[in-house]
């Protein structure tokens, strides 16, 4: 397993399965070349379109050197229904805290507001004589001649799985332990997750909602990456096949079948972590990463350099324990549809016309005006061209649903219309990011903007004027931009552990064998993957508070510290009071805390491919043809110049109002922009202040 | 048509949603520098932007009934201070129930938005306060006999005067509040809160200009007002009535507080009026006049136009008859810290007389509050704690489905207390946290099941807060034929020789002692339709899953299982 860590490998692919396409990108590092590819999802056999795309780019699959994945067979799973029927075994008396959950209510005007039904029923949730109170201690000792009748009953019932939640596993698992080694000597057929191992917190609806999750879709991503691995290895490709995960790490396929619920968010980590990458070489600190896909926009942070991460989430309504790159989605994409709503107003998604029937302007059916249809309208992309001419797009459609369903009742001409969606939803997309900086106390204007996805260059521009942000970064290859990101990850596993103690001296042992009971965990499964002790890195986190306090906060500590009592002590509290001074504004270094959470993970490094050198295109500006655009800020058709990216060299820089297209997608630059071309052949807009 | 025509119709929705975007960043800076768990855990806040008559422009709702006070808060503070009466740079508060329609504990701070000059608009924010004095600590009092018992009273005062820091008025507040430090923290998330909603629509009057920020919000309102308009008109019209009755408190009176509601629906607009409702009570189981038309709004917006943030136009067809010195319409110095049991009646009546003309539309009746408090004051037995917790209960049986269980609606998003949490911080073990369906109405769907919480006391002196109300007359009621759901219990010790069982408001009952047990049973839903129209297969599934036993589905249903 040595090539991982040590070595340059010669050829390198990324696969990353979005919701439309599969995105490809192959990297030579012998020649520098980089290529790309998409295949359309047929989700019936994702495994044979995985493959096809993967030889139509690769040729050989035994030559590839790296192979990196990522994937939303476990996210489709969910939403799409396809898990297997679970069973769950709770602590007596407890039985019903799935289907309660925390009982908010959401849309607080909604009279008809309700959770999404819990994934297993009442009947099917089995309680268990056994109790271990808050401090770990065993009240009711469990015995395992009693689990029988139970699993039977599940077992008559269809279950395929059992999920086990007991009250303070995540203090004392022996009881989840001692049910797991039941199931497997004596119910072998039957998957099981134990909650301690999936997210070992507190707060027993989140934990049980994700052990249950976790065994919902175990079997069916189980069995896509057994028969992806068998295929690879049966066409020769022998070198390890790592797996993208939420929190922006990669593990083996292994490992995302035991625990498929932290691939939830594999598919849009891999675009966040290239933006690390990549903004760190070019010197930005902090960056909002945007991807505008077919029918979300997405949006994450990179503050000071480190991903903004969060330790729960939610998914298709459903609450998970695990850390997870904070990824915020709006329902605004290229398929988003626009109706005129109940004040007469227009509103913008979070319909989706998806891709199929899709945008009217496909032709493949869809009758509803989608931003895509706008954006044509608006003369934004040629109609031959888009796609590398998969698609032609039908103008003539996309104006008469816009005229029928929107202009003629607004009583506006097609073109004021269509700006006006476009308006709307830059404006939507603005709040979210202003909204998610705001959440942290931060200000978009100290960032620079990432954008890409197959529409995230055509709205950059509005959105950076609206957000008062003066750079923006296109990336080369701007929507395969997700999967480039794949390379640039490492092998990264999570533990935790909740302590819930007075944060004194008299504690500090017990904190230091923590600290080092979480490091052997996690360092011994990056072991497994060949990396030798020393290559391995850790990070240790804890979440803290003042007594009396309810929430926490996260603050990173440094392994230097962990030798020496009183050097720990004060480091823990000196930082802990910066954030919360920099968070809510006071702090005080001797105010009681509390250590509530500790957190570990294991890093080994994968070699990180160059920046690959772009060498192509014309060193002079050609005269460019012109297109009338309707910048939707400036309020009018502008005469503009129309470039190919691919005949940009490095070096070139060119003033807005302009176009640059390039297979797939398009960047706008409006008047005020210039844009250029850097070594590696990303652009760089930046606002020209008069 | 005339303001139409000022600003096109994309221009007034951007502006809009950028208004609405700006209450959301308010709320979210507001719950991110709080101190006090009741803002940032149970969102008992609400947030708003008005415009310079103080008509609301967008609000971001925590609790529903704030999204109404709010604007008739900070016009009750115009006509205090007239609209020349505030400069840059002013602060205000204001807590007095008779200004801002709930109770003392909910605290409005606002500022007056200017741009170059000229009065453009507020910003405000309601948070409910910890602790403000009265005697007892905690805003909900169970006993007080007038308003001067239950806390310090503010009235626009201005905490800054053309940005110039009140030092005197902020040493008074601090003084007598019981946590000034808590009370201090939360002040400054509040107007973190407002100066944040301040600066985006300052930043939109500088882009658009402030004639035309003013007028697109104008359109806004004017649409919103057509659209429940609309609404209203295709309703039959007529009058509607609905009444319920609260519980008597024997040290307060002597009758059953009742609460009669009648709607009456003409053309395109609806009056709300109470003939027959009890006068003020001399407890504190009143709520304030404005409080009482806000919920009336929050459950009229509810039912007609759902979606999205509320401004004033959802309230302009709608017309008040509320004559003074009524259960909904005390006088001071009449006490109210019990409002929100007449709230949740109030906001089920609006649902329930509505039924009758929106049928669909309309869920059965929910449970009222269910309020646990278990506290040890006194440090003889131990060091003090206060836990509080609103437990979640049945919510009414839905037209097509039977009904959930989670918060009642007027508390919103609201989220349960983990027990993982609950038994790392207090000692008390949860010994049973389950579905409790026997206290459901029954029906063609059933109502929510109610939950049964069992506490285990583990140490010496713990003192028992309930906080419900209805208990005679439950206002989960049954629609179309549904059974109604049961009302909020307590029992106290079961199944021994001092066994209680409680059904009314209690406060610092006890003490209870270690190993002691005390089960909470919160209320069921109503139920929709005749339990003679229930699918067959919904009752099999019903006694599969333990709703219901065999010889219960044989005696509501008719169905003998084989």
């Amino acid at each position: 397993m040595t090539p991982l860590s040590g070595e340059k490998s010669g050829r390198r692919v990324a696969i990353d399965v979005g919701g439309t396409f599969i995105d490809y990108v192959l990297l030579d590092e012998n020649t520098g070349e980089i290529r790309v590819d998409k295949q359309p999802v047929a989700s019936e056999v994702l495994t044979d379109a995985v493959l096809t795309g993967l030889e139509r780019i690769a040729g050989d699959i035994g030559t590839i050197d790296q192979l990196l994945h990522g994937m939303t067979v476990a996210l489709n799973a969910l939403v799409e229904g396809r898990g297997v029927p679970v069973g769950l075994l709770t602590t007596k008396g407890f039985r019903d805290v799935l289907e309660i959950g925390r009982g908010g209510r959401k849309q607080v005007y909604d009279l008809f507001y309700r959770e999404p039904p819990p994934l297993v029923e009442r009947h099917l949730r089995r309680e268990i004589e056994e109790r271990i109170d808050a401090r770990g201690e065993i009240l009711i000792t469990l015995d395992p001649g009693k689990l029988d009748v139970e699993l039977d009953y599940l077992v008559a019932n269809g279950v395929k799985a059992v999920a086990i939640c007991f009250l303070h596993a995540y203090r004392n698992p022996l009881h989840e332990q001692m049910v797991r080694a039941h199931i497997e000597a004596h119910y072998p057929e039957l998957a099981v997750t134990a909650s301690h191992e999936i997210a070992s917190e507190w707060r027993e609806y989140e934990r049980t909602s994700t052990a249950v999750l976790n065994s919902h879709i175990q079997p069916p991503v189980a069995s896509y990456l057994s028969g992806l691995t068998q295929e690879l290895e049966r066409k020769g490709y022998k070198k390890p096949f790592a797996i993208m995960r939420s929190n922006g790490g990669v593990c083996s396929p292994q490992g995302a079948s035991e625990k498929p619920v932290y691939t939830l968010m594999s598919g849009p980590s891999g675009g966040v972590i290239g933006a690390r990458k990549l903004c760190g070489d070019l010197g930005f600190d902090n960056v909002i990463c945007a991807d505008v896909g077919g029918t979300t926009f997405d949006v994450a942070l990179i503050e000071h350099g480190e991903v903004v991460e969060v330790t729960g989430m939610e998914v298709a309504r459903r609450p998970i324990l695990a850390s997870s790159i904070d990824i915020k989605s709006v329902g605004a994409g290229g398929g988003s549809i626009a109706r005129i709503d109940h004040r007469g107003s227009i509103a913008v998604g979070p319909q989706s016309a998806g891709a199929r029937p899709g945008p009217a302007c496909f032709g493949f059916g869809g009758d509803e005006p989608t931003v895509t249809d706008c954006q044509l309208v608006l003369g934004y992309f040629d109609p031959e061209k888009l796609l590398g001419a998969q698609i032609s797009l039908d103008i003539d459609r996309a104006r008469d649903v816009i005229r029928r369903k929107l202009a003629e009742p607004l009583q506006m001409d097609v073109e004021q219309a269509a700006a006006g969606v476009l308006s709307i939803v830059e404006a939507n997309m603005s709040h979210a990011i202003r909204y998610m900086t705001v959440e942290r106390g931060l200000d978009p204007r100290d960032f620079v903007l990432l954008s890409y996805g197959g529409g995230g260059g055509l709205f950059a521009a509005r959105l950076a004027e609206e957000l008062d942000i003066k750079t923006i970064i296109v990336p080369r290859f701007a929507s395969n931009f997700s999967a480039w990101g794949l390379m640039m990850s490492d092998y990264m596993e999570d533990a935790t552990q909740v302590l819930v103690r007075n944060f004194i001296a008299d504690e500090f042992s017990a904190i230091q064998s923590t600290l080092n009971e979480l490091a052997d965990r996690t360092g011994f499964v990056i072991g497994e993957y060949g990396f030798s002790p020393e290559e391995i890195d850790f990070l240790y986190r804890a979440d803290m508070r003042y007594a009396g306090q309810d929430y926490t906060i996260s603050i990173p500590l440094d392994r230097q510290w962990f030798d020496d009592q009183r050097l720990f002590m004060e480091k823990v509290r000196e930082r802990f009071t910066d954030a919360h001074r920099r968070l809510y504004g006071h702090g005080d270094l001797h105010a009681p805390m509390e250590l509530v959470v500790i957190r570990c993970r294991a890093i080994g490094r994968l070699s990180k491919p160059d920046m690959t050198v772009w060498r192509g295109g014309e060193r002079e500006l050609q005269r460019p043809r012109t297109r009338d655009i309707f910048h939707t800020g400036r309020k009018a058709f502008t005469r503009s110049s129309i470039y190919e990216r691919d005949d940009l060299a490095a070096g070139i820089h060119l003033d807005g109002p302009a176009v640059i297209e390039e297979w797939s997608t398009s960047i706008l630059a409006p008047s005020g922009w210039r844009a250029a071309v850097d070594e590696s052949g990303n652009i760089l807009m930046t606002y020209l202040d008069k | 048509m005339s303001q139409f025509e000022q600003v096109d119709i994309i221009t007034a929705e951007i502006i809009r949603s950028s208004i609405v975007a700006a209450s959301d960043e308010m709320a979210k800076t507001l719950v991110r520098t709080a101190y006090n768990p009741v803002l940032y855990d149970i969102k008992d806040f609400g947030v708003a932007v008005l415009s310079a008559t103080g008509e609301l422009w967008s609000e971001a709702p925590g609790c529903l009934i704030f999204g109404r006070t709010l604007p008739c808060t900070v016009s009750s503070g115009l006509r205090h201070h007239a609209s020349d009466g505030f400069e840059e740079g002013d602060i205000l508060i204001v807590n007095d129930p008779y200004e801002t329609g709930t109770h003392l504990a909910d605290t409005t701070i606002y500022l007056p938005i200017f741009h170059q000059g000229r009065l453009i608009a507020f910003a405000a924010t309601t948070a409910h306060w910890i602790d403000l004095g009265g005697m007892t600590s905690g805003g909900v009092c169970t006993i007080s006999r007038d308003i001067y018992q239950e806390g310090l009273s503010l009235r626009h005062q201005k905490l800054y005067a053309a940005g110039r820091k009140n030092t005197d008025l902020i040493e008074l507040i601090k003084l007598n509040v019981r946590i000034p430090e808590v009370a201090m923290g939360d002040m400054s998330a509040q107007i973190a809160a407002c100066k944040q909603g301040a600066l985006r629509v300052k930043a939109l009057c500088d882009k658009y200009s402030p004639e035309t920020v003013k007028a697109a919000m104008a359109q806004v309102i004017d649409r919103t007002d057509q659209a429940m308009r609309k609404m209203i008109r295709a309703l039959d019209d007529g009058e509607y009535a609905a009444s319920i009755k609260l519980d008597i408190d024997p040290e307060f009176n002597v009758e059953q507080p009742e609460l009669c509601l009648q709607i009456t629906i003409a053309g395109e607009e609806i009056s709300f009026s109470f003939e027959g409702t009890t006068a003020a009570n001399a407890g504190p189981l009143n709520l304030p006049r404005y409080g009482a038309e806000a919920e009336i709004s929050a459950a009229i917006k509810s039912l007609l136009l759902p979606d999205d943030a509320a401004n004033e136009g959802h309230n302009r067809a709608l017309n008040f008859i509320i004559p003074d010195g009524l259960l909904v319409s005390p006088q001071r110095p009449t006490p109210v810290d019990c409002y929100m049991f007449v709230a949740e009646c109030l906001f089920e009546l609006v649902v329930r007389a509505l039924s009758g003309v929106l049928g669909e539309r309309c869920p059965a009746g929910g449970y009222q509050l269910c309020g646990v408090g278990l506290m040890r004051t006194d440090p003889k037995y131990g060091e003090p704690f206060v836990l509080m917790e609103p437990l979640v209960g049945g919510n009414g049986a839905t037209p097509h489905d039977d009904g959930s269980t989670m918060m009642f609606i007027g508390n919103g998003d609201v989220p349960n207390l983990p027990t993982e949490v609950l038994e790392n911080r207090y000692p008390l073990r949860v010994e049973c946290y389950e579905l409790q369906p026997d206290a459901a109405g029954w029906g063609k769907y059933r109502g929510g099941c109610g939950l049964r919480k069992d506490y285990r006391i583990l140490e010496d002196g713990v003192l028992l807060l309930f906080g419900t109300d209805n208990s005679v007359d439950p206002i989960g009621r049954g629609l179309f034929g549904g059974k109604n759901g049961e009302p909020n219990e307590f029992i106290c010790r079961p199944n021994t020789d001092r066994e209680m069982v409680l059904r009314q408001r209690v406060s610092n009952y006890g003490p209870f002692f270690k190993d002691e047990l005390i089960s909470i049973r919160s209320g069921g839903g109503g139920g929709w339709g005749p339990c003679t129209e229930r699918d067959p297969a919904r009752i099999i599934r019903d006694v599969v899953n333990g709703y219901l036993d065999a010889q219960q589905a044989e005696d509501i249903f008719g169905v003998r299982m084989v």
